[in-house]
């Protein structure tokens, strides 16, 4: 098998382009500035709870006027095993799905409901007003 | 009103975008793979001949004889009819009706797989072959002689397949699109369409013939054939054999219109995958032009889809021409036409890598559905239990991202070094001097890093 000199060349060169990635991948995740991320506790959580909020972190919320999210459907980043802590207010009743961990939660019309759970699934779900079918938030869950 | 990104109705989940050093890794690999391939290049074709070999007798009576394509028919119609059924009379949530599932998933995603590992599957299954071809014994038998068909015209060849592909495409992509404003695809809309798409074709079998329609337009029949022509298994006037994998490829594409039937299904998968992200921005614009011009939101939104379905399509083809284009500058090539042609199938292993990148996970994930709760319950009523599956559910965990990212580059590298592996082939048969083979392949070469290259780059900004 003759190696031609273009062949080896190319392979270099790629071989050169790969080694570059690689020393840059530091910026894998968390590019999305607005998302803080939660230390994952030590002990597993309970899983959805609307009752018992964790103390300390905030909650992220959405904010739902006649029906539509207000602004852009906002995207929600968290690491896996991360606990995600969720407030949607809302000015119209609806039921809260969150796709994927298949979670739902009714919120009161003019009022405000709360999710609680471990983020183990990885990927991008939506979160909708499940009777209205309109999407509210984006949840993703990196590895 | 905000414009929110497409979403299959089916779909609770979307896979995250892979990341920036998987991506440079992927084409990395594809390009070192495809110099290593030219330089350790074969001069005598490999693949041009399918080496049939019988396997015994009894086993291909059994796979085809008559009381298995009565059974195989059969299921197929049924299957066909529980789906209509189920369309019509189910619950129109999409994700809890087993016609969309059936439809858009088990037998669209999970055919192409079987059918380039077995050969075409699909064929004896195929419900509207299995009745065209009931009807016809009938008529035979009463009349006392066989039906009289037209000709096929020789110029249509494998165009009807195109158009049908590319309408059962748009119907789930870009009619079916969820908005927010939109469900998607209904169940309902998925039966009519279906029972239209049985009316048209048992007519067309009737005017042309059930095989010749099957070989040429029958959507579904050339779609998964395609796919089937690089298995391992064919039959041979009667009789079940098996060939070498990809050999029996090199002969699929001389019916006019095949090189298009490759093409749209690249073309659509790649749609699909840059709406998502790669041509968002684009369809926006669009979208937000025609509103302006007077449209509503959901015709607005069809239009702009379809604009960019087609232009997705036809950038595919343009893509394949210029490679065509440039081997046929080598000295010694033969005609443009032959050209075309000649090395249409070459690019089947990169549709398939296309179809498993994008949809792997959804496969994945649906199939555990169509065999839990769609499979016991198929009308989504909440009560009904057939089989005792319907408590059953989709575990999202089975696959981590980690494990998806692989599939998709792995599936993609994979194709490609199998399309390389067909083209080269090819140009070995086309030309006779080994070197002017080899040159004319570094076009095709081009043609099928860019597509590659490109799959993964729809993949790194899907969603992203």
């Amino acid at each position: 098998m003759r190696i031609r000199p273009i062949c080896a060349l190319a392979a270099t060169a790629a071989t050169a382009v790969a080694l570059a990635a690689c020393g840059g991948d530091d910026d894998t995740s968390n590019g999305d500035t607005t998302a803080a991320q939660e230390t994952a506790p030590s002990s597993r959580t309970e899983q959805e709870s609307g009752k018992t909020t964790p103390a300390g972190p905030k909650p992220k919320t959405i904010v739902v006027r006649g029906g539509e999210p207000v602004g852009d459907p906002p995207e929600l980043e968290y690491d896996v095993g991360n606990l995600v802590y969720l407030s949607v207010h809302s000015d119209v009743a609806d039921e809260v799905h969150v796709h994927g961990y298949d979670l739902s939660r009714e919120v009161p019309a003019g009022g405000s409901v709360s999710l609680s759970f471990t983020a183990d699934i990885e990927g991008i779900f939506e979160i909708e007003l499940e009777r209205r079918g309109v999407e509210i938030g984006e949840l993703r869950v990196n590895p | 009103m905000s414009f929110l990104p497409y979403a299959h109705a089916l779909v609770s989940r979307q896979d995250l975008p892979i990341p920036a050093w998987l991506f440079a890794w992927g084409a990395s690999i594809v390009l070192i793979v495809s110099f290593f391939a030219l330089s350790v290049a074969w001069r005598e074709p490999r693949f041009e001949r399918q080496r049939w070999r019988p396997l015994q007798p009894w086993l291909s009576r059994l796979a085809l004889g008559l009381p298995t394509q009565v059974v195989c028919g059969a299921i197929g119609v049924f299957l066909l009819g529980v789906a209509v059924y189920a369309g019509l009379r189910g619950t129109e949530a999409p994700d809890r009706n087993f016609a969309l599932t059936f439809v858009f998933v088990t037998v669209w995603l999970g055919l192409p797989l079987f059918s380039i590992l077995l050969g075409d599957v699909f064929r004896p299954f195929n419900p509207w072959r299995a009745v065209g071809r009931a009807v016809g014994g009938m008529f035979t038998a009463l009349a006392g002689q066989r039906p009289v068909h037209l000709a096929y015209p020789e110029a249509l060849g494998r165009w009807p397949a195109v158009i049908g592909l590319l309408g059962f495409v748009w119907l789930e992509v870009v009619y079916g699109a969820s908005s927010g404003v939109a469900v998607g695809l209904s169940p309902h809309t998925t039966a009519i369409a279906a029972l239209i798409y049985t009316v048209y074709t048992l007519a067309m079998m009737a005017v042309f013939g059930v095989e010749e329609w099957c070989d040429r337009g029958e959507t579904f029949s050339v779609y998964f054939g395609m796919f089937g022509r690089l298995g391992a298994f064919g039959s041979e006037e009667g009789r079940l054999g098996v060939r070498r994998p990809l050999s029996a490829a090199t002969g699929w594409a001389t019916v006019p219109g095949s090189a298009a039937v490759v093409i749209a299904s690249i073309g659509t998968t790649t749609f699909d995958g840059a709406q998502e992200g790669a041509f968002q921005g684009g369809i926006e614009q669009v979208w937000e032009w025609l509103l302006d011009i007077g449209f509503g939101n959901v015709a607005a939104q069809r239009i702009s889809g379809t604009i960019f379905m087609l232009l997705c399509v036809a950038g595919i083809g343009l893509v394949y021409l210029i490679g065509v284009r440039g081997m046929a500058s080598v000295t010694g090539a033969p005609s443009l036409e032959k050209l075309r042609w000649g090395f249409a199938h070459t690019l089947i292993p990169i549709a398939f890598a296309y179809l498993a990148a994008h949809y792997f996970s959804l496969f994945v994930f649906q199939e555990q559905a169509q065999f839990t709760y769609l499979l016991s319950d198929p009308l989504g009523t909440g009560t009904t239990d057939l089989f005792g599956t319907a408590s059953g559910g989709i575990d999202y965990r089975v696959l981590s991202a980690n494990a998806i990212w692989y599939v998709q580059v792995g599936v993609l590298v994979v194709g490609h070094v199998t399309g390389l592996t067909l083209a080269h082939d090819r140009a070995t048969a086309y030309w006779g001097d080994y070197r002017q083979a080899a040159r004319s392949q570094y076009w095709m070469l081009a043609v099928m890093v860019a597509f590659t290259c490109f799959g993964l780059y729809l993949l790194s900004v899907a969603n992203a």
